[in-house]
């Protein structure tokens, strides 16, 4: 690109003939350009840093070695973080020791002392259920993993009856919040449905799925052609596995499921509680017995 | 146009300072988060065929050459070549939204922020006749184009203004962001529109704490 000379530029340019004095003031406001901002954005000087220029000289500060000291590999390239210069590395000397767990649920503790504080600060409402959402929403908890168990740490400073539901609770903090007149509920929760939750996409319910009836969003054909009255296009899971149904069946874990539990029974899908069972055997037998096997006696 | 009548803002939503810092800012956070990334090159790892040595080690009077993929060869691999990425970058939403109010307040200072009725619409989907409207109002690619937002999407209004991008664009307030707000000769946005704007950038001004969920 050839030198810009500015003076020489304007001294080319074609005088604009100003009839009066008055006009050749106004010419620059007649003018003005409809320029955005935006090209004349930038962070303060501050912020920007000189780049270090190495190896430019002694006066640089970094002229010499260009701050990489004498001699060696480390002068002429790169030496990996953990290397011990030819030792046997410690990772390669020790080992590693036990595993993750890649199955296990992380639960987001949350503990009675917190709640009430939460609650004498104004920012829970007792009077409504405390659920997943209200946690969070509050910042009681700052996000959910996998679920959320209640703790009972701080147990003697809870003086409010609350209705709280969330994934898991300790036998001392049910005990807790009973013995102050309040409802502890457990509810199966999965990663996806907490996000889902949070996002306001599905509704905090203390009905199992299997009772809840269907809102007609469940498939997108139906959706579009009768618009729901719920505005929640997901609903909360039931527990498919042996080991989370048996946890949320028991009433001792206040399980959302427990109420489905026949009286008398246990929890357990696996065990059969003594004496159910036998009965039912017995009008088994009575009810369709000797009857059929006669009939299909072949020899 | 004449105005219809007086309404106040907070000074602290439309009549902050300029702040050429925060808006870049601003504008660069968005700018990075639009990147698409997804240049994509192959590693010689992935360039289909054989690793056959290509031929042998000594005795031809060439040189030494290993695999066809090698990145030095023709039809070989690009070596440090671009992956699939994300650009975005943070920025503190506070920072942020305080950049929304600065964007608003700049035009306002200015007198390009023309805040009309709700409901903006034109009576036929016409893009002449759109023209008109904006060379009447002195809106038009002369007067360096205008910025139309409404609060949801209407059908008259976003067809006939397609067509004559020189002119000016609409955008919902969904679609619309700081640097759209910066890009234009003006804004034109309805009330309600407005107010949406300033409601879901202030957290900067409102209490951390969260009373009574």
């Amino acid at each position: 690109m050839p030198p810009r000379i500015p003076a020489l530029a304007s001294y080319c340019r074609p005088v604009p003939i100003a009839s009066s004095p008055l006009a050749a003031f106004l010419l620059p406001l007649f003018q003005a350009r409809n320029a955005s901002i935006l090209a004349t954005l930038s962070e303060n000087p501050g912020h920007y840093n000189k780049r270090i220029r190495r190896g430019r000289g002694p006066s640089s500060g970094k002229g010499k070695t260009s701050g990489r000291g004498h001699k060696g590999q480390k002068q002429h390239g790169k030496v990996p973080a953990r290397f011990q210069g030819g030792q046997t590395p410690q990772e390669i000397v020790h080992g590693t020791r036990g595993f993750e767990n890649l199955f296990s649920d992380d639960m987001s503790p949350v503990n009675l002392d917190r709640i009430q504080s939460w609650i004498d600060q104004g920012r829970l409402d007792p009077s409504k259920p405390i659920t997943l959402k209200e946690l969070c929403k509050s910042r009681c908890l700052h996000g959910i993993k996998d679920g959320v168990k209640l703790l009972a740490r701080g147990k003697e400073e809870l003086k409010t009856p609350i209705n709280i539901l969330v994934s898991r609770a300790s036998t001392a903090a049910i005990e807790a919040i009973e013995s102050v007149g309040g409802k502890v509920t457990t509810r199966y929760y999965t990663k996806a449905s907490i996000k889902r939750l949070l996002k306001g996409e599905s509704e905090s319910s203390f009905e199992p799925l299997a009772l809840t009836p269907p809102t007609g969003k469940e498939s997108p054909i139906l959706a579009a052609t009768s618009p729901s009255a719920s505005p929640f296009s997901y609903r909360l899971p039931d527990p498919t596995s042996r080991k989370d149904m048996e946890y949320y069946r028991d009433p001792a874990h206040r399980g959302y499921l427990s109420h489905l539990v026949p009286e008398g029974h246990g929890p357990s899908l696996f065990f059969k509680t003594p004496g159910a069972s036998n009965v039912r055997r017995k009008a088994k037998k009575v009810g369709a017995g000797g009857i059929a096997r006669g009939e299909n006696k072949i020899w | 146009m004449e105005p219809l009548r007086f309404e106040s803002y907070p000074s602290n939503h439309l009549y902050l300072p300029l702040r050429r810092d925060i808006l870049h800012r601003a504008v660069v956070y968005e700018g990075d988060a639009t990147r698409q990334g997804t240049a994509s090159t192959k590693t010689r790892w992935e360039i289909h065929g054989s690793h056959r040595k290509i031929r042998p080690q000594k005795g031809t009077g060439r040189a030494r050459l290993g695999t066809r993929q090698s990145p030095m060869l023709k039809g070989g691999a690009k070596s440090f070549g671009p992956r699939p990425r994300d650009f975005a970058t943070g920025l503190p939403k506070k920072m942020y939204d305080l950049a929304w109010r600065t964007a608003l307040s700049y035009r306002y200072r200015k007198g390009e922020l023309i805040i009309c009725e709700d409901g903006m619409d034109i009576e036929h989907p016409k893009t002449r006749y759109v023209q008109d409207i904006f060379e009447h109002n002195h809106w038009g690619s002369e007067d360096g184009r205008t910025l139309l937002i409404t609060g949801d999407y209407r059908h008259n209004l976003f067809n006939a203004l397609r067509p004559a991008g020189q002119h000016g664009r609409v955008q919902t307030t969904e679609e619309v962001d700081v640097k759209d707000l910066l890009e234009l000769g003006r804004i034109v946005i309805e009330k309600s529109a407005l107010d949406e704007i300033l409601h879901g950038h202030q957290s900067d001004l409102t209490s951390k704490v969260r009373a009574m969920v």
